[in-house]
C-alpha cells in the first residue's frame, strides 16, 4: 500500500516536472447558455513547450485559457466537468489569486491590466499582492524589466507608454512571479505593427529561454514558431499537430475562421507539398518545382481596375498643422486630397497623426494653420452635423456609438436626427441593413450581437446618412478572419457603388488586397502617398515604420515582381510557360 | 493629455510618510473649517501657496484657475445675497448686502477654494499607491484603499471614452444643445449608455487581470517601497498639530469669525 502511494507520488513528481498542463475530458457551459463553450477537451503540454491556439471568435479559445487559471468557473460561472492539472496538481479547489505564481495570464486589453502610477510599481504589483518580501521584489524587479526591455523606464507613468510598451509591461508584471506557464490571450490584437513586432520578439525570447507558453492568436503566420498548434471549432479541438502538419490544411483553417499563412496558400495552389518555414524556404521550393519561374513581371498580373483614376476632389487638406492644448504637434504640414470613388489606406504607427487627420476631415478638430476644404467649401465654417451626410466616420470601437435597444433604432438614429421623413428613414434603414447583412436582426438588441456584427451595425448606422466619403478607423480590429473578410467585402462593395473609402489600418494584407492608394504617416507628416504597388517597394520607409509587407508580397519580389495576394503570385508564376 | 496631478519631485513634502500626508490633508480641512473671516483665512491660503511652490505644484494650481473662480465667485455671490445680517450698504431690489454679508460670502468662497487647493496639493505630492498605503496604516481595510486607487485610474479612462462617444453621436447629426435644461440632460442618453456599457466591460477585464495577479490572496500585501517614519515626519506632525490648534483658538477667541456676527457664543 505504502509502495503504491509512493509510486503515485513519484509519478506525480515526474508529471510535475514534465507536464505543465493536463486537461482531461473538459466540458464547460456558461451559466444560462445551452450550448457548451468547451466540449470534451483533452490536451497535455510538456514543460517548455509552446502551443498556439487558433479558432474563430466564439470557438472557445479564451474560455480554455481562463479555465487554466480558474477565472472560469470562479469569476465567469457555469457548469464545468473534467480535470485540469497544472504542474501535476489538480486545480479544482484553487482560487484564481492562488494560482498567480504558477500561471501568468496576459490579456488583449492592456489598458485594463495596468493599475499603477509608475512602471516599477506595476511590475511590483503582483509580487506585493502575494506577500513577497521587499528584498525579493527588488531583486526580481530589475530582471523582469530586463526581460521585456523596459529597464530605465522604472519611474515612467504607464499611461505615457506606447501600446507595445504597455503590453510588454503587463507581461513583465506577470513574469516577475516566475510562473511555470504563461498564457497570452491575443496579446497583439490592439497593437500597431511596431508593438506587434516588439511583443512577438519578446515571446520568441521567452520561448528560447524554455518558458512553457500558450499563445492565442488570429494570424496563423505568427504561430509558425510554435511546437504545436491546436484548432478549436465550436468548443472542440478539431485539429492538433505541428505547424507543418496543420498549417497546410488551408480549407480546414478557413472553415474555422482562421487566416491560413499566405505562403502555405501559394504552395497549395502550386501543388507543392511543403510547409514553408520562411520566405526563403518557400522561394527555394518553388524554384525547385517550377524551374521556369525564375522571373515574373508585374504585367503578368496587374489589374487595370486598381489604377488610380482622376476624378472630382471631395476632400482637400492643405498644409494643415495641429497641436492639442499644451501638447506636441500632432500634424505638421499635412496635405491630402481625396477624390470621388477612391480607396485610400492610411498607415503609420500609433501617434503618427492618423486619427487626428480623420477627426480634422470630419470637422471634430480644426487645424491651427492650413485649410480643410470639403467640396470647395471651407470645412471650418461648417459644423460636424452639417456635413455628416457628406463624410461618414466609423470609429474604431463600435461600442462607442451603439446605444439603442434594437438594431433598427440604432440605424434610424442618424436619419431621424436630420429630420428625414419616416418613409425615407424606413427605406434607408432597410437598404443599409441589407447591405451589411443584418436584415434579419432588426429587432435584436445590439449588445447581443457579436463583435463583427456590431462593427457592421456601426457602419450601417453611418451609411444611413449616405455619405460620399466614408472614413473607417481600423474597421477590422478584434475581428476574426471570417469577420474581417465580411467587413472588407462590405467596404469593397460600397466603394464599387461609388463611395470613396479612407481606411486607417495596421494590417498589411488588408492594404495589399483592398486599397488602391496608400498614405504613410509618421510624426504628423506624410512620408508616402501613392499607388499601393509603389508603396510595398519602399523598403527603407517600410522598415523605419515597422510596416512588414505581407509575406506573399515579399516572396513575389524574389521573383522580380510585386504581387499583392497569394492568388496574384500564383497567377504570375503560372503565367510563365513551364 | 496628462490626467494625473502627481508632480514627480523629491521635495520634503513628497518625502513625508504617506500617513503624514493624509494627516496633513485632514489638518488643512480642520483648520479651514473653523475660520469664516476672509482676513484670517489669508495666512492659511498663503501657507498653501508656499507649499505649492515648494512641491512644484504651481502648474497644477494654474490648471485649476477657472475651477477656483467658478467655485469662489458663485459661492461668494450667493452668500452675499442670501445672508441678511447687518445694515445694508446697497439696496437694489433683492440685493441688499451689508458689510458683514459681503465678508461672509467672500469668506465662504475662499474657504471652498482653500479646501480644493489643499486637495490639489495633496494629489500633487502623493502617488495613489501612497494613498492606499497611508489609508491601510490608518486602519482602513486594504481593499478600501485600493478601490480609491482604482477610481483614480478609471476616471480618466471614462472621461476619454465619454468624449469619444460625444464625438461619434455628433457626427450622426445629434444635437446635444437642443431643448430646455431637463431635455438637455435627457439628450445625454446616447452617451451614457455606451460609456456605461464600456465601463462594465472594462471593470470586468480589470477584475480578471487583478485576480490573475494575485489580488485577494492576502489582506496585508507587502510593499516594495519601504515607508519609514523619519524625524521630518515628527516635525511635520508637530507643525500640523500647531496649525490645527491655532485655527481652533482663532475660532474660540472670535478672531476666526466675521466682526459683529458672533454666532458661536
Amino acid at each position: 500500500m505504502k509502495a503504491e502511494t509512493s509510486a503515485i507520488a513519484a509519478a506525480s513528481l515526474r508529471e510535475s516536472a514534465e507536464v505543465a498542463v493536463r486537461v482531461e475530458d473538459l466540458t464547460f457551459s456558461y451559466a444560462g447558455s445551452r450550448a457548451p463553450a468547451l466540449r470534451n477537451i483533452n490536451l497535455a503540454q510538456r514543460a517548455g513547450e509552446m502551443i498556439g491556439i487558433m479558432g474563430a471568435s466564439g470557438a472557445g479559445k479564451s474560455t480554455l485559457a481562463k479555465v487554466l487559471n480558474r477565472i472560469v468557473p470562479e469569476m465567469e460561472g457555469g457548469d464545468l466537468r473534467g480535470v485540469v492539472m497544472l504542474n501535476g496538481r489538480a486545480i479544482a479547489n484553487s482560487h484564481v489569486c492562488d494560482l498567480a505564481g504558477e500561471i501568468g495570464m496576459v490579456f488583449q486589453d492592456f489598458e485594463a491590466q495596468l493599475f499603477s502610477t509608475t512602471v516599477a510599481h506595476e511590475v511590483a504589483f503582483a509580487m506585493e499582492r502575494v506577500g513577497m518580501p521587499r528584498e525579493e521584489i527588488l531583486a526580481r524587479l530589475d530582471r523582469a524589466l530586463d526581460a521585456v526591455g523596459l529597464r530605465g523606464f522604472e519611474h515612467r507613468d504607464p499611461t505615457t507608454l506606447s501600446g507595445g510598451q504597455k503590453q510588454r509591461l503587463a507581461i513583465a508584471s506577470v513574469l516577475a512571479l516566475r510562473p511555470r506557464l504563461v498564457v497570452l490571450d491575443e496579446p497583439t490584437t490592439d497593437l500597431d505593427p511596431e508593438g506587434r513586432a516588439e511583443v512577438f520578439a519578446l515571446i520568441h525570447r521567452m520561448r528560447e529561454q524554455g518558458a512553457s507558453l500558450i499563445v492565442i492568436e488570429h494570424e496563423a503566420e505568427e504561430l509558425r514558431q510554435c511546437d504545436r498548434v491546436v484548432i478549436l471549432r465550436e468548443g472542440a479541438i478539431i485539429a492538433e499537430g505541428t505547424p507543418a502538419t496543420v498549417m497546410p490544411q488551408i480549407e480546414l483553417l478557413e472553415e474555422c475562421g482562421i487566416n491560413a499563412p499566405s505562403l502555405d496558400r501559394v504552395m497549395r495552389v502550386l501543388e507543392i507539398e511543403h510547409h514553408p518555414t520562411s520566405i526563403a524556404d518557400a522561394e527555394q521550393h518553388i524554384r525547385k518545382q517550377l524551374p521556369h519561374a525564375a522571373q515574373i513581371a508585374n504585367e503578368d498580373f496587374i489589374e487595370e481596375n486598381r489604377a488610380v483614376t482622376e476624378s472630382k476632389t471631395i476632400l482637400e487638406i492643405d498644409s494643415a498643422a495641429f497641436s492639442y492644448p499644451d501638447g506636441p504637434r500632432v500634424l505638421d504640414g499635412m496635405s491630402l486630397k481625396i477624390a470621388a470613388g477612391e480607396f485610400v489606406a492610411i498607415v503609420g504607427q500609433n501617434g503618427s497623426g492618423k486619427t487626428t487627420l480623420a477627426k480634422m476631415s470630419v470637422g471634430l478638430l480644426a487645424p491651427d494653420t492650413g485649410t480643410v476644404m470639403l467640396e470647395g467649401r471651407d470645412r471650418t465654417t461648417l459644423r460636424p452635423a452639417e456635413t455628416a451626410r457628406e463624410i461618414g466616420y466609423v470609429f474604431q470601437n463600435p461600442d462607442h456609438q451603439i446605444f439603442a435597444d434594437t438594431v433598427e433604432a440604432e440605424v434610424k438614429f442618424g436619419p431621424q436626427n436630420f429630420g428625414l421623413a419616416p418613409d425615407e428613414v424606413e427605406a434607408r434603414c432597410a437598404e443599409v441593413l441589407h447591405a451589411v447583412g443584418l436584415e434579419n436582426e432588426r429587432a435584436t438588441d445590439p449588445f447581443l450581437l457579436g463583435k463583427g456584427q456590431r462593427q457592421r451595425l456601426a457602419v450601417a448606422s453611418v451609411l444611413a446618412l449616405r455619405p460620399r466619403l466614408l472614413i473607417l478607423d481600423e474597421p477590422t480590429t478584434g475581428l476574426d478572419y471570417r469577420e474581417q473578410r465580411k467587413m472588407m467585402k462590405l467596404v469593397s462593395e460600397l466603394n464599387a457603388s461609388g463611395v470613396a473609402i479612407v481606411m486607417i489600418t495596421h494590417t498589411p494584407w488588408l492594404v495589399a488586397e483592398y486599397a488602391r492608394r496608400v498614405v504613410l504617416m509618421r510624426a504628423g507628416r506624410k512620408l508616402f502617398d501613392g499607388p499601393v504597388r509603389d508603396f510595398f517597394v519602399q523598403d527603407e520607409l517600410l522598415r523605419a515604420s515597422s510596416f512588414k509587407p505581407p509575406e506573399v508580397t515579399a516572396l513575389s519580389r524574389r521573383f522580380g515582381a510585386l504581387a499583392l495576394s497569394a492568388e496574384e503570385l500564383v497567377e504570375g508564376l503560372r503565367g510563365k510557360p513551364r | 493629455m496628462k490626467t494625473s496631478l502627481y508632480v514627480d519631485r523629491g521635495s520634503i513634502v513628497h518625502r513625508l510618510h504617506p500617513t503624514l500626508k493624509i494627516f496633513g490633508l485632514f489638518a488643512a480641512f480642520w483648520s479651514i473649517y473653523w475660520i469664516d473671516n476672509p482676513l484670517t483665512l489669508v495666512p492659511f491660503i498663503v501657507a498653501e501657496l508656499v507649499v505649492a511652490a515648494a512641491i512644484g505644484a504651481g502648474e497644477n494650481v494654474y490648471r485649476f484657475r477657472w475651477f477656483f473662480l467658478l467655485i469662489v465667485l458663485p459661492t461668494a455671490i450667493t452668500w452675499m445675497i442670501s445672508y441678511r445680517r447687518g445694515t445694508p450698504i446697497i439696496n437694489l431690489w433683492i440685493i441688499k448686502p451689508s458689510l458683514q454679508s459681503i465678508l461672509f460670502g467672500l469668506g465662504k468662497g475662499m474657504k471652498v477654494a482653500a479646501l480644493v487647493l489643499a486637495s490639489v496639493l495633496f494629489l500633487s505630492s502623493t502617488k495613489v499607491e501612497e494613498l492606499s498605503v497611508g489609508l491601510s496604516r490608518l486602519g482602513f481595510p486594504y481593499r478600501f484603499g485600493f478601490t480609491i486607487t482604482l477610481a483614480f485610474r478609471l476616471v480618466p479612462l471614462f472621461i476619454d471614452s465619454a468624449l469619444t462617444v460625444v464625438d461619434a453621436q455628433r457626427l450622426r447629426g445629434y444635437d446635444f444643445d437642443a431643448g430646455g435644461p431637463v431635455e438637455r440632460i435627457r439628450r445625454y442618453v446616447p452617451v451614457i449608455i455606451p460609456v456605461f456599457m464600456g465601463a462594465l466591460r472594462k471593470a470586468n477585464n480589470m477584475a480578471m487581470a487583478l485576480e490573475a495577479r494575485g489580488f485577494g490572496r492576502s489582506n496585508d500585501p507587502t510593499s516594495f517601497i519601504e515607508y519609514r517614519m523619519h524625524a521630518r515626519d515628527a516635525e511635520a506632525f508637530v507643525l500640523l498639530l500647531a496649525m490645527c490648534t491655532l485655527a481652533f483658538i482663532l475660532y474660540w477667541t472670535g478672531y476666526g469669525e466675521i466682526p459683529g456676527m458672533r454666532i458661536h457664543s
